[in-house]
């Protein structure tokens, strides 16, 4: 269900680590209930650009309007933003110190200001849709990967955001734990929610993905949908790196 | 009961029972207690805040500097203000700053007790602050990164996400640091403290007899040091068990 309303817009995005300049300009609208998946070969920048939307990244030049606030005014208070732009890491990183249900609740307790009993329900209705409801007392230490990055995607979920970032969500989880993961994140764009996904599961990028944005070199180098991107690729590096992947 | 062993109980009796001398070594023992206990208060909040700030200016002086604003210099102010403090209170000795806080800086107060708790507090919040600087250090950066990206400020994430995490870091660390600043508040004394080393120190003067009232107070700080050790072996097993 894309609408026509544009939820994230980059004007100029420039990102430089010292001297080493990782995004050279990028420039692209992701409108609401679009599931957007970049890809690319590592050291593209794919990453860094996604870290950069919430800001987990200083952007060195450029603009970024989130829901048309632009957010790397100095005037604005990410925190703010960033309570409506749920991130998923590589590496989960849940809290090691709390039970899976303190997780879950201590965003929305903390920052959202809900009681402990509603925000638990919530979370258990969201740990259900995930199939882990009976892991809800477990320590993160005590759950598979597969396990971590689906509580993971619901610690996020938990603060109802209106943007989901996944860096790489898959990539440290063995091969046999990656379908139940990339299920939970299918569901996700079943129901509509926005998705910026930086991935090297081509399938899932081919059967979700609404749009694919291929980065090389710090600049998007191809964007179009997948049927387009698949199966007419337009540049020469997108075609290498796809010969690489596929 | 041969001879010898009817001569120490009698120099006992003489050493600690006549003029109730013993109530020294029990005030002693107390006053030692109250300094580190204070001291260790002291040490761990000042601790808490420099290795705070030391920390943060770390790990955000270069987002800092791009966003520009005052943020970065408030934070670099600090910071150097910080380093100053580590680098004058780790340089000198304890019992040269001890006796400046009583003799310098609050000449109007009389009573050492709360000089001293000042003066070590001062100072064991230099070597808590680099124990606890370690711990957040210690602590993965994708914590921070996940507490910042659900809408934490920098610090309510340290609050909820890393501090909890740090303090079971450190603890065994910190425990040390506590058994260390005991024995360092033997040299209360110079500031006119009853502490336990003063008491043995002020027995043995006046009875002519030092090796009773001084092996006494050793093996009193020897039997609180042991104790001590023996809770933080507990302690680091039963952390280690809840890591998995």
């Amino acid at each position: 269900m894309n609408t026509d309303e544009i939820l994230i817009k980059v004007s100029g995005l420039k990102k430089s680590f010292g001297e080493i300049e990782v995004l050279k300009g990028i420039d692209v609208e992701i409108r609401r209930g679009e599931v957007v998946v970049v890809i690319g070969p590592s050291g593209s920048g794919k990453s860094t650009f996604l870290r950069c939307l919430n800001r987990l990244e200083e952007p060195t030049d450029g603009n970024i309007f989130f829901e048309e606030t632009d957010i790397t005014s100095r005037d604005v208070n990410i925190d703010q933003h960033r309570q409506k732009m749920g991130m998923v890491f590589q590496q989960f990183n849940l809290f090691p110190h709390m039970m899976v249900m303190k997780n879950l609740t201590l965003a929305p307790v903390k920052l959202r200001h809900k009681t402990k009993e509603e925000a638990e329900q919530k979370a258990m209705e969201l740990l259900n849709a995930v199939g882990l409801a009976d892991r809800a007392d477990a320590y993160p230490s005590q759950l598979s990967g597969g396990q971590k990055q689906r509580i993971a995607i619901v610690r996020a979920l938990c603060m109802e955001p209106d943007v989901m970032l996944f860096d790489e969500p898959t990539s440290a989880l063995d091969p046999e734990m990656v379908g139940e993961v990339l299920e939970v994140m299918k569901d996700l764009a079943r129901h509509h929610m926005t998705m910026v996904v930086v991935t090297h599961e081509m399938g899932f990028a081919k059967e979700v993905g609404d749009r694919i944005l291929f980065m090389d070199e710090g600049v998007i180098m191809e964007s179009g949908t997948p049927e387009d991107f698949f199966g007419n690729t337009k540049t020469e590096r997108a075609r290498s790196f796809l010969d690489k992947v596929l | 009961m041969p001879d010898w062993f009817i001569g120490f109980l009698k120099k006992l009796e003489y050493v600690f029972l006549q003029k109730d001398r013993y109530k020294q070594i029990l005030t002693g023992l107390g006053n030692t207690v109250i300094i580190t206990l204070g001291a260790l208060v002291i040490g761990v909040i000042i601790g808490i805040i420099v290795a705070a700030i030391r920390s943060s200016y770390d790990k955000n002086k270069e987002s800092l500097k791009l966003r520009g604003g005052p943020g970065y210099y408030i934070l670099k102010v600090l910071n150097g203000i910080c380093k100053f403090y580590l680098t004058v209170i780790r340089g000198t000795p304890v019992v040269v700053q001890l006796m400046i806080a009583y003799f310098v800086i609050f000449i109007s107060i009389k009573d050492g007790v709360p000089i001293g708790i000042f003066a070590f507090g001062i100072n064991s919040g230099a070597y808590v602050a680099e124990i606890f600087r370690g711990g957040i250090m210690s602590v993965d950066n994708g914590q921070f990164e996940a507490g910042r990206s659900m809408g934490f400020s920098y610090i309510q994430t340290m609050r909820h996400i890393i501090i909890p995490q740090m303090f079971k870091a450190v603890l065994p660390t910190l425990c040390n640091e506590f058994i260390a600043l005991l024995k360092e508040t033997s040299v209360a004394g110079y500031v006119g403290v009853m502490d336990l080393t003063k008491a043995g120190n002020s027995i043995g003067g006046r009875t002519y007899q030092y090796f009773i009232p001084l092996f006494t107070v050793a093996l009193i700080y020897l039997a609180i040091v042991m104790l001590l050790s023996w809770l933080v072996g507990k302690l680091e097993r039963r952390l280690r068990k809840s890591e998995h």
